[in-house]
Formats: C-alpha cells, structure tokens, sequence
C-alpha cells in the first residue's frame, strides 16, 4: 500500500513535473524546422513560372489593364510607372513574399515572425485573435496577419501555416513592372506556407491575391531555398538611393551628384522658391 | 517493485531528456517578451540623464571641433552630422535609442532585437561564434552575446554583448555627435531587467570609438508594454528631405524644391540644359 502510494506520488509528481515543462517551454517538436535562412529561386517576378511584365497575365480589370499599359509605357519612357519602391518605400503584401533579399522565419506559439534584411518584419499572430476592431484605421504596408497552424497528416506535428493579411496600405504594386493594385487598399492575401514533402530546404508558399484591380483570385506559388548557414547582408534602400522624387517627378542624381532627367526631354524643375528666397 | 519504480523513473528521464533535446526551455531565459518603448518625456539624445543638446560627450579636440560645425550647420537649417534625414539606419549605438518601440525574441543561438524602422534589426549570436572573417560591415554591426546568470538562480538575467564591424556615416544622436570616420567603434552593452520593476528593462551601453577620449557610458531604459500596437514607421514616406550633391534642400508642402538655408543656392541643372541641345 505504502510502495503503491510511492509509486502514485512519483506518477504524479512526473506527471506534474513535464506539465510545468510543457506550459513554460516552447515545445519545438509540434512546430515544422523552418529555422535558417531562405532565398528565392526565381526572379523578382510575381508569378516565377512566368517573365516580369505583360508576360505575367495578371487577371487585372480593364480599368486597371489599363493603369498598368500606361506605367509600362511611362516606364519604357525612363519613368518608374506604377512601381513606388523606387523611392524605398516598402513592397509591402503581398510583394514583399518575393523575397528580394533573404527571409528569416521565426515561430514561438503566439506570433511567426518573418524578418527580411530591407523591411520591417511580418508578424503573423496565431493565438487565435480576431482581426482588430481598427484595422482600417493604422493600415499598413505590410498589412495585419493572422495564421493558423495546421496538422494536415495527423502525425503530431504542424506541416503547415495558413495565413490571412488584411489592413494594407498604398501605394503598392506585384512587382517592378508595375502591375496594380487597386487604390482602394482592401486588398486580402492568403497564405499556405509549407515545406515541399519531397525536399525539407525547400519552402513553398501558395499565396492568393484577392483584389479589386483582378477580375478573380490570382493564386501564385512562391518558391524559397533554405540556406542552413547563412551569412545576413543589411540591404538599406536609402543608403545609396539615385532617384528623387520632386513633386509628381521622378529625377536622377548623376555618379557626380547633380540632378539629372530620367526621361528624354524631361523638364527641369521648377526652382520658384530660390527666386523668392534671393528677393 | 523497486524495479517498476526504478522503470518508471528512467522513463520518466527519457521523456525529460527528450523534452530537453527538442524544447527551448524558456525557464533558463528571462522573459523579456512584450513590447519595449523608451519612457515618456525622453527624447531621442543619447545620454538621456541630460537635455538633448546638453549632453557632455567625452570627444577629442578633432571630433569636438566636428560637432561643433554641425552645430553651427543645423542653426542655420542643415543636418550636421546627423545622417538620417535621408533615411540612413541610425546604426549602433544609436539604434538603442529606440526611436520606434523595440520586441526582444530569445532563442538559444541568437537573440533578435528588432526595432520598428527601416532594417534596423539586430542579431545577437550567443553560440559561442567567434569573430566572422570577411564580413561586410554594416549599420548595425556584428554582434557577439553572452548569457550570465548573475543572480545564481539557474535563470540568465544578463545578456552581454559586444558589437563591432560598422561601418558609417553615424552619429550618436539627431545633435550630430560625431562617431569616427574610421568605424572602428566597439559597442559593449549590459541587458537586463530592473530588479524593482520586471517592466522595466536596462541596456547599459560604452561605446568605445577614436573620436572619444575614453570609453562613454550611458544607461538606457524601456519600458514594457505587455498588450502592444506596432505601427510601421516608413521614413521615406513623406521625407521632405531631399540630397543633391553635398546639399540637403527641402520640399515644399505644394511638392517644389526649396533651400534648407538661407540663401542657399539651388542645384546645378547643368543635365537638363544639355538635353535641350
């Protein structure tokens, strides 16, 4: 009775004891090894399977076929288009997931992080919040995100995360070649991020557009390399920027500093206020 | 009998062994989680136990000299030697000013410091790694950490690390105060939470750098907030800052160029008139 009542409290005190573990550790095991660094495998297309641009067959609205044929033509003229990270402003959702530079991703059980070297980071919360009452009010580039682990096989652990962003701001486009989207911002982005079955440093990413520049969800799957020992590189778009943006106008500083024309025939700037300011 | 019980305690270590080799045990770590902001009412100077402007950086006659012309520069509407008006990353030391609120995320071989601006994001490597050969330098640095558990409790309580590698332009604060140009500076910080209060943590920070005299220490706090908002801080958008060449000019509301300075001169427009020909 005595060796059993032993036995019961050492049960119990174990049982105790990796209950205590488990609510104040992090338990790796549930969660998919997504630790290093990951690389694009393609290009900075949107859509990798196909080339930048027209190639691309964006299911875009007439009214914003048309915005995108005009930032083509601005841009074949030496302007920027429709594309508005020229001046460092961040790619935000769903662009950013081109991965331009590498990725990190981060997982704890409330929030994934993905952190990128020229951005500030995603963060993607997964303690089952609702979306925020404000969200419309603080948009941002990057948007809201809110994910859900799945465990699609049943063998105990998550295989893949299911992400929904909402809450971004403008302006933003797919990629350099400027195709839009729509100035109303309610853009919706889906996520599946997993692993390829067939290659565990491979990451794929199924992301669905939802937009109103499109006629119908543009679903395209993102491809990333993993890189077990990286080497991070800061990439700070500012530092060594050569456009300027004065009024509606996009300018080029020349290898010695001055002020140059993006375009043929471009005017110069109106310099009113030193008139006024030499009076 | 003292078989099973000695089964179930084996078993009992196999599971606990297993639990080890695959968690990250958080109770070794302090729990800096939340969101960490610098207290109300402190401005973005670097020694914060003084008025921006009023603070005594030990510098040498060379570099005193330097801040000096900048402080005279921005009187007359310039930037001195202060680079981020054209959104450069404040770099280390100045990071940890933490202009925009700060997360902390430990995990066993790195901890990340991220702070809401540009790519201003910090990794701390406490593997035991040594210095990296052939690293490009960059804003923030390399930066090697170190956990100590000074308070004997089998809990870490202290990260210690060491920055080096940057690279510049950099100054200490929106004043100017000058780093060498060299960028040969060595950041040493001391991270941890005041005893008082767990909402409040402390980064004590010496900078070593050829412009200063000797080794300057400051103490940094934040503040926690447990239930946070992050807000994108974009510097691009809406920069009214505008470089060209060695001159800073400004935008104007209505989006035309205009000086910075009193009678300043505007820019050479020597391009355009050569694609009028």
């Amino acid at each position: 009775m005595l060796q059993r009542s032993s036995m019961g409290s050492i049960a119990l005190a174990a049982v105790v004891w990796m209950t205590s573990a488990a609510a104040q550790a992090f338990d790796e095991s549930k969660y998919p090894d997504w630790s290093g660094q990951w690389r694009r495998t393609s290009g900075i297309q949107w859509d990798a399977s196909k080339r930048l641009g027209r190639a691309q067959q964006a299911p875009l609205t007439p009214e914003y076929q048309a915005i995108f044929e005009a930032s083509l033509a601005d841009q074949a003229a030496g302007g920027q288009g429709n594309d508005p990270t020229y001046k460092c402003i961040p790619a935000g959702m769903p662009r950013i997931m081109t991965v331009v530079f590498p990725m990190e991703i981060i997982i704890s059980p409330k929030t994934t992080y993905i952190l990128f070297d020229y951005s500030t980071p995603r963060r993607i919360y997964t303690d089952g919040r609702s979306w925020p009452k404000d969200l419309d009010l603080q948009p941002t580039f990057l948007g809201y995100s809110i994910g859900k682990w799945v465990d699609e096989d049943r063998d105990g652990r998550y295989g893949a995360l299911e992400v929904e962003t909402r809450g971004m701001k403008g302006p933003r486009s797919f990629e350099a070649s400027g195709i839009p989207l729509h100035q109303d911002n309610q853009t919706v982005v889906k996520e599946r991020i997993t692993l390829d079955n067939a290659n565990r440093d491979v990451l794929l990413n199924d992301i669905t557009t939802i937009d109103n520049a499109l006629t119908r969800p543009w679903t395209v799957t993102k491809k990333y390399r993993r890189e077990h020992n990286p080497i991070w590189y800061q990439n700070d778009c500012s530092e060594d920027n050569h456009h300027v943006t004065i009024g509606n106008e996009n300018y080029f500083l020349s290898a010695d500093g001055d002020l140059m024309p993006a375009k043929k025939d471009q005017p110069a700037p109106d310099l009113k206020y030193f008139k006024q300011s030499r009076k | 009998m003292r078989n099973s019980i000695g089964s179930f305690a084996l078993a009992a270590a196999m599971i606990a062994a297993a639990v080890g080799a695959q968690a990250f045990d958080q109770t070794k770590y302090p729990d800096w989680s939340g969101q960490w902001r610098r207290p109300s009412g402190v401005g973005n100077q670097w020694d914060t136990s003084r008025p921006p402007r009023q603070g005594q950086a030990p510098l040498t006659p060379e570099y005193q000299a330097i801040y000096e012309a900048n402080l005279k520069d921005q009187a007359a509407g310039g930037q001195g030697t202060d680079p981020t008006y054209i959104c450069i990353p404040d770099g280390m030391p100045r990071a940890m000013n933490v202009i925009f609120p700060m997360e902390i995320i430990i995990q066993p071989i790195v901890t990340h410091v991220m702070i809401e601006y540009l790519s201003m994001l910090r990794r701390i490597y406490t593997d035991g790694r040594d210095w990296p050969e052939n690293v490009e330098p960059s804003f923030m640095g390399y930066s090697i950490g170190k956990w100590l558990d000074e308070g004997g409790r089998g809990r870490y309580d202290v990260l210690q690390v060491e920055t080096r590698n940057l690279k510049g332009p950099r100054s200490f604060d929106a004043s100017g105060i000058p780093l060498h140009a060299d960028n040969q500076t060595v950041v040493k910080e001391r991270i941890y939470v005041d005893k008082a209060d767990p909402n409040i943590l402390h980064d004590e920070v010496t900078t070593i750098d050829n412009a200063l005299t000797r080794p300057w220490t400051v103490t940094k706090n934040y503040h926690r907030e447990r239930n946070p908002v992050w807000v994108e801080a974009i510097c691009a958008e809406g920069n009214q800052h505008v470089r060209i060449g060695n001159e800073n000019y400004m935008l104007s509301a209505d989006g035309y160029l205009m000086p910075a300075k009193k009678g300043q001169a505007p820019p050479d427009l020597r391009y355009f008139d050569r694609t009028r020909k």
